[in-house]
């Protein structure tokens, strides 16, 4: 952890705590309001999406909505509905589908497996190398704690087609599939779920959702396959697109940093905070792009608070800026564009020696 | 039908259940409705100098009417957080079927989330409820009846009564203990005595009555049925073992009493189907290892929800910041849950 800055990290602990807490008692009718009405949303963007799809026949714009329509419904189950339910930000409403335990979304990556390495390694061991695996997803070298190897000389490429198959990417990363298909093992990791398990939930939702996409909704529209079909395809990438840039820009900014393993031994809350802060970064915007972003714009707030309903992170934000402030620790925060040339440069940057 | 819709869910929505994937739009024109439960509209609210809350609703027309003495589970959303109990419908059967409504009495003095927030219930408002349950009903048999209730166990035989004919040959005498001065329904149990040719009913108080050992061994002959306290059900049981004397009974165990103290003290934990002495020191978690039970662990601090699984019942402390949980079902993470009474957990 960085030694030159001297902060104050049971203040810090307290501070951030007090700012939990104070959410906390306010969550109520407001917040289960706020997620059904997503769902609704959703559920309106999906059928309508599905049936203009199969409209392009008439005129081949509202195929071009239809796209459009149902790629937005799929952003928002994966990112604002489907990540922030499976944090278990909805978990104290007791209902009966909208909790961790069962959430299911769409998109190729098993939502068990997802639940089990983003939540415990990913948000636990943030940005320390050697433990959370999402620092680069074993796939681009973002810091010189990775050696350098003749492939980051195109990482930049391989940066494009990750986000163009980003779906694949989680799903064949969470499962840590390096290890699971290539026998690679670290022994110190206690394995929370069988490779063979592991294997069989890639298979079966990777499975379910090629068929689905592109077999049987496509099929139900009869004569129409292909407009369908087509439209599924586009629909998935622009939300590939859309997610891996917002993950991109929430976790590899230039200043973002990384940590060792002997930092966190014996963490303090503090100091738990204190890493999740410098491991992210926001991205300003209006509420539309938030809600879009599924709230991962505020990806500090979020690291700090997982499992607080996400809209919330908006009224946390200032207060957290006003504590970093105090203890002298950078806020990194920037518009869209910004951040997005950041995570640019740095993949470049990485890609040489 | 609704067997291939939840497979085309499964399969096209990445949702286990069709009614479930629609259900957030649904109650957007049917407020309250939710799968798997039944819908009931408040119609009345009541609170009473003894201790109770009357609330009338009115079940949706598709909700299968209860056998007099059955006992429904209630489920009320209530900032935002949905809550359920369960409790005996104290309203006959005849009742539902002509004017589509049935009686809760309930206690209100429950230490607990609950009860106090059915007092804010407002006239018209949607709650759920599920099927009727429960065995505790009239029994088959031409023998006299000695009904045997205690405090708020009284409202299955409310609904019992009310729902033989005026006529019934059978004879019935209802004991009814309670705290001194709070005796629920003392006027309609006097009206039933006038329209009831063989009914008779005994307003008991244990301090200045005694328990009720007199009272059921001279009746040994007949049949009992017996509603209260597990204390209560406890003493009958085993008198009524000795006389072989028939006996039905419902028992409940009061919400189970959190005691907040930092003081080490026994509970138990029920894991499944295994049941475990454990103390109050400790996380669930721990309990749970210590006993070698098969957990998923993940952070150990809250964050990751690893560890997470159903209670089924009991109060757990979030040692992370105090708040104590609701006592009904709920989703817990083991790992910051310490218990306050006994827990048990779902398989």
């Amino acid at each position: 952890m960085n030694t030159t800055k001297t902060v104050n990290y049971e203040k810090l602990a307290a501070q951030l705590d007090s700012v939990k807490a104070d959410v906390k008692s306010k969550l109520g009718e407001q917040d289960a309001k706020y997620i059904r009405r997503v769902i609704v949303c959703q559920r309106v963007f999906e059928w309508s999406g599905r049936i203009l799809l199969m409209l392009g026949f008439i005129q081949p714009v509202l195929w071009l909505v239809g796209v459009l329509s149902l790629a937005t419904a799929k952003i928002l189950d994966n990112m604002e509905i489907g990540h922030n339910v499976m944090h278990g930000q909805y978990d104290w409403m007791n209902d009966k589908y909208i909790n961790s335990r069962s959430y299911e979304w769409d998109i190729a990556c098993d939502g068990a497996s997802w639940n089990r390495v983003h939540n415990y390694e990913h948000h636990t061991y943030t940005n320390i190398i050697g433990k959370d695996r999402d620092f680069g997803y074993g796939l681009l070298r973002l810091s010189n704690d990775f050696r350098w190897r003749i492939k980051n000389l195109w990482q930049f490429v391989t940066y494009l087609l990750l986000s163009v198959l980003f779906q694949w990417g989680v799903s064949y990363h969470e499962m840590a599939a390096e290890r699971v298909f290539f026998g690679k093992k670290k022994d110190d990791r206690d394995y929370k779920v069988s490779h063979s398990e592991l294997k069989k939930r890639f298979f079966s939702k990777g499975a379910r959702q090629l068929v689905k996409d592109y077999l049987l909704f496509p099929m139900l529209a009869g004569p129409l396959f292909l407009w369908v079909l087509t439209g599924n395809l586009a629909a998935n990438l622009l939300r590939n697109l859309w997610t891996s840039t917002i993950i991109f820009c929430g976790h590899f900014t230039g200043e973002v940093e990384t940590f060792n393993q002997q930092d966190c031994e014996n963490e303090s809350q503090g100091q738990w905070y204190y890493r999740q802060a410098l491991g992210s970064s926001n991205i300003k915007g209006g509420n539309l792009f938030h809600v879009m972003t599924g709230h991962l714009s505020y990806q500090i707030e979020h690291h700090l608070f997982p499992d607080l309903p996400a809209k919330r992170y908006r009224e946390i934000a200032p207060k957290v800026q006003a504590i970093f402030k105090e203890h002298g620790i950078h806020y990194n925060t920037g518009g869209f564009f910004r951040q997005y040339f950041s995570v640019v440069k740095r993949i470049v940057r990485y890609s040489f020696p | 039908m609704r067997a291939l819709l939840n497979s085309l869910s499964k399969h096209l929505l990445h949702h286990q259940s069709w009614n479930g994937y629609w259900e957030p739009v649904v109650q957007c024109f049917k407020p309250g409705w939710r799968e798997g439960y039944f819908r009931a509209q408040v119609k009345h609210v009541q609170v009473f100098a003894e201790q109770s809350i009357e609330l009338i609703i009115e079940p949706e027309k598709a909700w299968p009417v209860h056998q007099a003495g059955q006992h429904i589970a209630l489920t009320i959303q209530t900032n935002g957080r949905l809550l359920t109990r369960v409790f005996t419908i104290a309203s006959e059967p005849q009742l539902a079927r002509q004017q589509r409504q049935i009686r809760l009495l309930i206690r209100s003095q429950e230490i607990g989330a609950f009860t106090s927030k059915l007092t804010n219930l407002r006239t018209g408002q949607w709650l759920n409820i599920s099927e009727p349950k429960g065995q505790f009903v009239m029994p088959n048999t031409a023998r006299s009846l000695i009904m045997l209730a205690g405090g708020s166990g009284i409202t299955p035989f409310i609904a019992m009564l009310k729902s033989i004919p005026a006529d019934s040959k059978q004879t019935i005498t209802l004991l009814y203990y309670a705290k001194p001065n709070s005796h629920w329904l003392k006027d309609e149990l006097e009206q039933l005595k006038q329209s009831l040719r063989n009914f008779d009913y005994h307003l008991l108080e244990r301090s200045k009555d005694g328990d009720a050992t007199t009272w059921l061994t001279t009746n040994a002959h007949k049949h009992w049925l017996v509603c209260g306290p597990a204390a209560l059900y406890k003493q009958a049981a085993a008198l009524a073992k000795q006389l072989n004397t028939p006996i039905d009974s419902e028992h409940f165990s009061a919400v189970p009493a959190a005691v907040v103290t930092s003081d080490k003290h026994e509970l138990t934990l029920t894991h499944q189907g295994k049941t475990f002495t454990i103390d109050n020191q400790q996380t669930l978690l721990t309990h749970l290892q210590a006993n070698k039970q098969p957990v998923t662990v993940g952070c150990g601090m809250g964050i990751c929800h690893q560890c997470q699984c159903v209670k089924k019942q009991g109060i757990v402390r979030d040692i992370r910041t105090g708040e104590l949980s609701d006592s009904s079902e709920q989703l817990i993470q083991l790992c910051i849950s310490q218990p306050v009474s006994d827990v048990e957990l779902s398989a």
